[in-house]
């Protein structure tokens, strides 16, 4: 259980990390548009599909 | 009827316009329509098709001359003041016209990227702004601009404004506080859960020490910095002797916290970490997504954009902006065109679509030396004006005044919300101040937390969340289905509407006209005859009405003029012809023609010897409208009619028996006069123009319909994002079913509080216990929320 006073400091410093990227991303407008952002994934991995399948066609 | 493959418009049946688009035959209302839709096809970006979300909005028409105003960017003052430069890279802001979902930008951004010389394009979809980097020494902005256009999307220079810039910073924070909010509430519970264990199971003192000061750590930013926005309205209230639901949820924050700091130092006593940070949590996120729905039609783009227009100068005409203009310059408007000034016509009569001013959808004729209103448009003749107003000094502005004053009278039903909170919360510190007077008035060593315990108790959690949770759940439910509601008092108003007041034009109607029925008069020609030589006559007028005819085919015309006001003429196979209104062909006749024709509206079309045809046009009503009117006054809700049209023209567009009253030939500020005197009740009015501005901000609650203009937007209470209006009657059993859901949670958190204080003062309830419950109640109160966002 002593282990306890590693792993708790330790997680609580992954939290800063992780909370301080978050802050960052904020103030470099990567949440501007709550909308959009969220798809982007969805739309980029069509394309890839929609290419090859193009390419395959052809 | 089929609908455009691009737009979605309608495509009039007897026109075929067609293009094979990614391997499928696909029809087009227009060759605008059809040429960005190939356009898109030979970039190959067709996808953009399958995934847009909503159709019908990005028309290929559209006001803007997007080279006209480009063209300003070659003075170099005006290109220094939008274009950012750094080393060779140049950035511009551009608020674009029509971007309805991420598809758009998709479609945006894929594109554009592909250019030469374009170095980053992004695009926001919630404001419509793209901004754009490039390398000026490969691409110019025009270039962009035009590459833009071909895809459908007219652009215009944009710099953020003021209030802008303030929200977006609001933002900002708002989500970095309620992020923290978020990941600290996380990691409490964490914590929290193994402490409850180790009650339970026993714990030994150093891990719980170590537990303790874990979510000590992660409370106090939480508490500090999230729930900062709560201390401050807490301060207001103190220093406003006004108090509201931000004092209570205050102190319960900070004394729950402090007295748990308090218990940590002293060792003893319990830590109600968990509890602030999950309080904090839920209250800034409710706070945080009505915030975001109210700020979702503010639209800086359309203020802060640069706008041209040409100005007459020494040297002739000159392309400038309008914020240059000043009273007494001369400009020029082409047809088509919105006035940007108040003005007065200086060469030639022209018709001007009034309709943003005062609802009348028929253009009116205006001659030299008569006033021009800004934000109206210019319908047939180019003409000079001389600039008597700008800016702030315009009517239209003058309109936007008016409903700021209205919006001041608005009635409030939040007030009496406002003065239970204030009545409980002073309520609350008495009963908690004298249980801790008491119990140590008797000797209790436990009266501090005794007293904590009634705090927590009574702590307006459940109380506070009871409301929120159930408008959050219900407004994001509207929002799906297409009411976007921008204003937090809108479903509580809704639910107790008696009475619902619509706009005619654009509203229960779609704002178009179609032909009803044909009678043609001479024996010689066919219908299909009549109506071509009638779209010959139209092909080039920007006029309203001839939108009607531009579905059948046209016949070269020579002599082709426009008789202001009256109609059109042209010469067809050495034939003159007149189309135009009963005044245009008795002229051409030369004798009165007979007055036994039904209501309405009617176009003649002549030529010197006879009347040929006669076209009824009517305005469309929307397909749901009667079923809507109906289901509203079955619900026993009075439905009346406010328009500024003719009580002729409503006639023909639909029977006055579907309203309880009807109000004909009324103008923007006798709407909100009639409101004021027809509404002791709660009262939804639904409308789309400028001219309804006043009426919509005058009323308990205004419904605007998406396709409005923006300032009926902004100051409407929801908008009608799909303009289906019998969402109307579905917003209000929803708002019905809300309020129902509300007095359940009310009564839920009330009873339980009444149940819990009496025992937490008798000090009967340890304050982990007065925890737990609070916790429990509140969950069950978001439990109930919840079934708002079920569809029925």
């Amino acid at each position: 259980m002593e282990s306890l006073f590693i792993l708790v400091p330790l997680a609580t410093l992954f939290v800063i990390v992780a909370v301080s990227i978050f802050i960052w991303a904020v103030r470099r407008d990567q949440f501007e548009d709550l909308n959009h952002e969220g798809e982007r994934i969805l739309f980029e991995e069509d394309d890839e599909e929609f290419n090859s399948s193009k390419k395959s066609k052809r | 009827m089929s609908s455009c493959f691009h737009c979605g418009d309608p495509i009039p049946s007897n026109l075929t316009i067609e293009s094979t688009i990614n391997g499928e035959q696909r029809g087009f209302c227009c060759h605008g329509c059809q040429a960005i839709a190939e356009y898109i096809e030979d970039a190959n970006l067709c996808r953009y098709y399958e995934r847009r979300e909503v159709e019908n909005i990005n028309s290929a028409q559209s006001r803007i001359d997007t080279d006209k105003i480009f063209a300003l960017l070659d003075n170099q003052d005006i290109y220094n003041r939008y274009v950012f430069q750094e080393d060779n890279r140049h950035h511009i802001q551009l608020s674009v016209e029509g971007i309805t979902c991420s598809a758009c930008a998709w479609l945006i951004e894929k594109h554009l990227s592909s250019l030469e010389g374009v170095v980053h394009v992004g695009v926001n979809v919630s404001s419509s702004v793209a901004s754009i980097e490039w390398l000026p020494d490969q691409i110019s902005i025009k270039d962009v601009a035009f590459a833009l256009k071909r895809i459908g999307y007219a652009s215009l220079p944009y710099l953020p404004g003021e209030r802008a810039n303030s929200l977006k910073q609001e933002k900002k924070r708002a989500i970095i506080q309620l992020g923290i909010a978020g990941v600290g509430m996380m990691q409490v519970m964490m914590s929290a859960v193994a402490m409850y264990a180790g009650d339970i199971q026993g714990m030994e003192d150093i891990y719980r020490n170590l537990l303790r000061w874990t979510s000590f750590f992660f409370a106090t930013p939480v508490v500090f910095y999230s729930a900062s926005s709560f201390f401050k309205g807490a301060w207001r209230d103190l220093k406003t002797r006004h108090f509201t639901m931000d004092l209570p949820v205050s102190i319960g924050i900070g004394l729950a916290y402090f007295s748990s700091v308090y218990a940590l130092l002293t060792n003893g006593g319990h830590v109600y970490f968990d509890s602030v940070t999950m309080f904090t949590f839920f209250l800034l996120l409710g706070r945080f997504l009505e915030t975001l729905a109210r700020n979702k039609e503010f639209n800086d783009g359309e203020d802060n954009a640069l706008q041209a227009t040409e100005r007459k100068s020494k040297n002739g005409w000159e392309i400038t902006s309008v914020s240059s203009l000043i009273v007494g310059d001369i400009i020029r408007v082409k047809p088509g065109e919105t006035f940007p000034v108040d003005g007065y016509l200086l060469n030639s009569a022209t018709q001007v679509d009034e309709s943003s001013l005062t609802g009348e959808y028929l253009p009116v004729v205006r001659n030299p030396g008569d006033a021009i209103s800004a934000q109206t448009v210019n319908v047939d003749q180019q003409v000079e004006l001389a600039v008597t107003a700008a800016g702030a000094n315009t009517r239209a502005a003058a309109i936007t005044r008016i409903t700021e004053r209205a919006i001041a009278e608005k009635p409030k039903v939040a007030i009496i919300a406002d003065a239970v909170a204030h009545y409980f919360v002073i309520g609350v510190l008495v009963t908690a101040a004298l249980t801790y007077l008491g119990w140590s008035y008797v000797g209790n060593d436990n009266a501090y937390w005794i007293m904590v315990s009634v705090l927590v108790v009574t702590c307006p959690c459940a109380l506070s969340l009871a409301t929120p949770v159930a408008l959050t759940s219900a407004t994001n439910y509207l929002r799906q289905v297409g009411l976007l509601v921008t204003r937090g008092h809108t479903l509580e108003s809704l639910s107790a509407t008696n009475h619902v007041v619509f706009d005619k034009t654009g509203t229960l109607t779609q704002g178009s006209f179609s032909i009803t029925q044909i009678d043609v008069l001479a024996s010689s020609l066919s219908e299909d005859q009549v109506l071509t030589i009638a779209a010959s006559l139209e092909q080039h007028s920007t006029h309203p009405i001839a939108k009607v005819f531009k579905q059948f085919t046209a016949m070269p015309v020579n002599d082709l003029r426009n008789i202001i006001g009256k109609g059109v003429s042209g010469t067809i196979d050495e034939q003159l012809y007149f189309l135009g209104n009963k005044q245009l062909a008795e002229e051409a006749v030369g004798h009165t023609l007979s007055s036994n024709v039904a209501q309405g509206l009617v176009l003649y079309l002549c030529t010197h010897q006879e009347c040929v045809a006669r076209f009824h046009l009517t305005d469309q009503v929307r397909k749901e409208t009667e079923k809507t009117l109906k289901s509203l006054r079955n619900l026993g809700i009075r439905v009346s009619l406010l328009t500024g049209d003719t009580i002729g023209s409503t006639k023909s567009t639909f029977p006055l028996e579907w309203f309880d009253d009807v109000e004909a030939s009324v103008s923007p500020e006798g709407k909100w006069e009639w409101l004021k005197q027809n509404s002791k009740s709660h009262v939804v009015m639904v409308g789309d123009g400028l001219n309804d501005v006043p009426a919509l901000a005058g009323s308990t609650t205004s419904i605007a319909m998406g396709s409005s203009s923006d300032l009926a937007k902004t100051h409407s209470d929801a908008i009608l994002l799909n303009s289906n209006i019998a969402l109307i009657h579905k917003a209000i059993l929803k708002a019905k079913k809300c309020s129902r859901i509300i007095k359940q949670n009310l009564s839920w958190a009330l009873a339980y509080n009444l149940i819990m204080l009496p025992a937490a003062v008798a000090g009967f309830v340890p304050p982990w216990a007065a925890a737990i419950g609070m916790a429990l109640s509140s969950l069950l109160v978001v439990v109930n929320a919840t079934r708002l966002s079920r569809d029925n």
